[in-house]
């Protein structure tokens, strides 16, 4: 692939990534922020895939079906199965509506071309161009995560916001080393695994997923 | 060899609590002399180290132990080897109710493999892999907090988990920045993200890229840290956590998440200077000592008011962090008194709750009649903790002031000098109001002085330190310091 033309197809899959983040602000049911999430790992994938086939990494493209069975396959499943078995579905009333949070997401991306105009200009790799965007899609993940009332959705935004951080790690350094990688995936397997217990033990306890119910402790 | 041992000692204690045939105390027991060893083992890779030496195995030093390493080692095995004595001291009439029964053997090997975990964090050389260490360590204890499984406990963990996995996936973005760096600087190698390589080559690295990454790092490692503003999920996850499980989170995870910053000070001190560190651990560090003084004048929870505290002594420890080589020493040293000190505290009080079955301070009435040596130790701890001489906290904190004018920034030092008298005036009253009155009537004067024999660690390590540092002690902090600020 002629470089021009790969770094072109990163860039477009990158904001496709990004894209699929934001695509959670502006639906309702929890269902789709599930199903938003799939998509946005499974471009994800198509990126690193990108990036193997260009350098000739094999190691990336362990790295692919790795994700692709976490975060494509095993995660949204375990969510799908929690959200059916707890029975709620919408995000009734996040902190911040629709409109005000695609502005908001409008800033945070300018702001991650601000931050990350260093690593953009010291950086020589053909990727470059996806940099910002990865590190938008953390921004938005993080917004999901505290604008966003029902536990489900904090984990969603928890998991953009850690695409967000692989799509970085992928991009500007073809993938940390492989034992790190691997430890990451764990944690983050491990992390939701968890997450899904204190899920069910919310609903099971304070019956209702809205964590703004959660609030005994203050002070 | 010496530091895979030290790492196989809680391991092999969290593989015990298995099988079935082990009684509840035989589980104990082997946890308690595993935690010794470990604890021996660490005063061991001490000894070796604190001349500037380095104790390592594995491919490119894989594990690695220097002195800075070593004072994290002695606080983390000191603490847990406490904590797990406390709760076996204590019996089957166990400090922690929630403990009990089938939850005992989970609760156990969580407890040893929360050890491992911090243990490892500070021992390995590759800064990924530290980075995972730390995250397992929030999911490790973010089961320990929920254990109690009442709504608070599960608020608790709850926040805890997600604000905990939010920062340190920060600190994951700041360590692909780091690496990016090195790569885009000095190319691919195998071993880059190795302290000891990152260090050597840190001058050839990018300087705003650096910035950005310290940026990222101090955020993340900070929300560990329970740094102001990043603390809240503190307060409630160490007041909802088992005792045992309080005393080892405040006393040696706090100091651990410090211990990754300043890991990286190092690499962004020989980049960019080390003004740029300083500043930003300072604003935190007072920032940090100010939010816990205005939230422990109005506590209602004697659990709340000793997690404040640790939110303020972590502020200290970071205030001296950026003060230059006497600073650091001093913040070491703190770390080692605040760790005797609040594990003793925290123990404590999960025996008090246990006996008023409150954590509300207002409840808790003629502590000293009801409960004469826990109440007197518990108060013991608390003055101490509030730099109150004789006591190690007060040397180390008189180090740290005098680190401050030294480096020249009597301001800052003078205004963190009029937070901690106020946080004594506030305590102060706290700890009053729990230790005089009648106790309720229901109390019979009851107390159970050798339980508390496991504490004879905290208090020996307080006094002594109290009258003065030990010759190799003070070799070995300033072995440390001269790490991370030559």
């Amino acid at each position: 692939m002629a470089p021009d033309l790969f770094s072109r197809l990163v860039t477009l899959a990158s904001s496709l990534v990004l894209l699929s983040g934001i695509a959670v602000l502006w639906r309702h049911s929890l269902e789709a922020y599930i199903r938003a999430f799939a998509r946005q790992s499974f471009l994800f994938v198509v990126t690193i895939v990108l990036v193997a086939a260009q350098t000739g990494d094999a190691r990336l493209y362990l790295v692919a079906a790795l994700v692709f069975l976490m975060k494509v396959v095993l995660i949204p499943n375990v969510l799908q199965r929690v959200q059916r078995h707890v029975g709620a579905d919408l995000e009734i009333h996040p902190y911040v509506n629709t409109p005000a949070s695609l502005v908001i997401t409008g800033a945070l991306t300018l702001l991650s071309y601000a931050v990350a105009s260093p690593v953009t200009t010291l950086g020589s790799v053909p990727t470059r161009g996806g940099i910002p965007l990865a590190l938008a899609t953390v921004f938005v993940g993080l917004f999901i995560l505290v604008s966003r009332k029902s536990a489900l959705s904090q984990i969603i935004g928890f998991l953009v916001l850690e695409n967000g951080i692989a799509l970085l790690a992928v991009l500007a350094t073809f993938g940390v080393p492989l034992i790190v990688e691997l430890g990451v995936f764990l944690d983050v397997l491990l992390g939701v695994l968890v997450m899904q217990v204190f899920v069910y033990r919310i609903r099971e306890t304070f019956d209702t997923l809205d964590v703004d119910r959660l609030k005994k402790l203050r002070h | 060899m010496l530091l895979i041992a030290l790492l196989a000692c809680p391991l092999l204690a969290a593989v015990l609590a298995a099988p079935r045939s082990l009684d509840r105390a035989a589980v104990e027991r082997a946890g308690v002399a595993l935690a010794g060893s470990a604890f021996l083992l660490s005063l061991v890779v001490a000894t070796r180290v604190a001349g500037g030496g380095v104790v390592s195995v594995g491919p490119e030093e894989f594990l690695r132990a220097d002195g800075l390493s070593a004072v994290l080692a002695l606080i983390v095995t000191g603490t847990g080897l406490v904590a797990l004595g406390f709760e076996a001291a204590a019996g089957t009439a166990a400090a922690t109710p929630e403990a009990e029964g089938a939850h005992f053997r989970r609760y156990h090997a969580l407890a040893e493999l929360f050890l491992f975990t911090m243990l490892l964090a500070v021992t390995v050389n590759n800064v990924g892999v530290m980075w995972v260490a730390v995250e397992a360590t929030t999911i490790i204890t973010a089961f320990l907090v929920g254990l109690r499984r009442s709504r608070a406990a599960l608020e608790a963990s709850w926040k805890y988990i997600l604000i905990g996995s939010v920062g340190i996936a920060l600190a994951f973005l700041g360590t692909v920045l780091a690496y990016f760096n090195f790569v885009q600087r000095v190319g691919v190698t195998p071993f880059a993200l190795h302290w000891t390589v990152l260090s050597r080559v840190a001058g050839a690295l990018d300087p705003d890229v650096t910035r950005l990454a310290f940026v990222f790092l101090l955020v993340g490692y900070g929300t560990k840290a329970g740094l102001a503003p990043m603390h809240t999920w503190l307060p409630d996850a160490h007041s909802e956590a088992p005792a045992p499980i309080s005393a080892m989170m405040s006393g040696c995870l706090l100091p651990v998440a410090l211990y990754a910053i300043l890991r990286f000070k190092v690499v962004v001190d020989a980049c960019v200077g080390a003004a740029f560190t300083d500043r930003m651990l300072i604003l935190i560090a007072v920032l940090s000592v100010l939010v816990a003084a205005l939230l422990l004048v109005r506590q209602a929870s004697y659990k709340r008011m000793l997690a404040y505290s640790s939110v303020e002594h972590m502020g200290l420890m970071c205030l001296g962090s950026g003060l230059g080589p006497l600073g650091v020493t001093a913040s070491l040293l703190h770390a080692v008194t605040h760790a005797a000190g609040k594990s003793m505290a925290f123990l404590l009080s999960g025996a008090v709750r246990e006996r008023y079955g409150t954590s509300r301070i207002g409840s808790v009435r003629g502590l000293l009649r009801a409960m004469p040596w826990t109440g007197a130790l518990f108060a013991a701890s608390v003055l101490a903790l509030l730099g109150l001489p004789p006591s190690g906290v007060f040397v180390s904190e008189i180090l740290l002031v005098r680190a401050g004018f030294r480096a020249g920034r009597p301001w800052v030092t003078a205004a963190v000098l009029v937070l901690l008298v106020g946080i004594f005036i506030a305590v102060l009253g706290h700890l009053n109001r729990m230790l005089y009155g009648d106790p309720p009537e229901h109390l019979r004067a009851r107390d159970h002085p050798q339980r508390l024999l496991p504490l004879a660690l905290n208090v020996a390590v307080l006094i002594v330190l109290g009258f003065g540092i030990p010759g190799p002690l003070m070799r070995l902090l300033g072995t440390a310091a001269g790490i991370v600020a030559p």
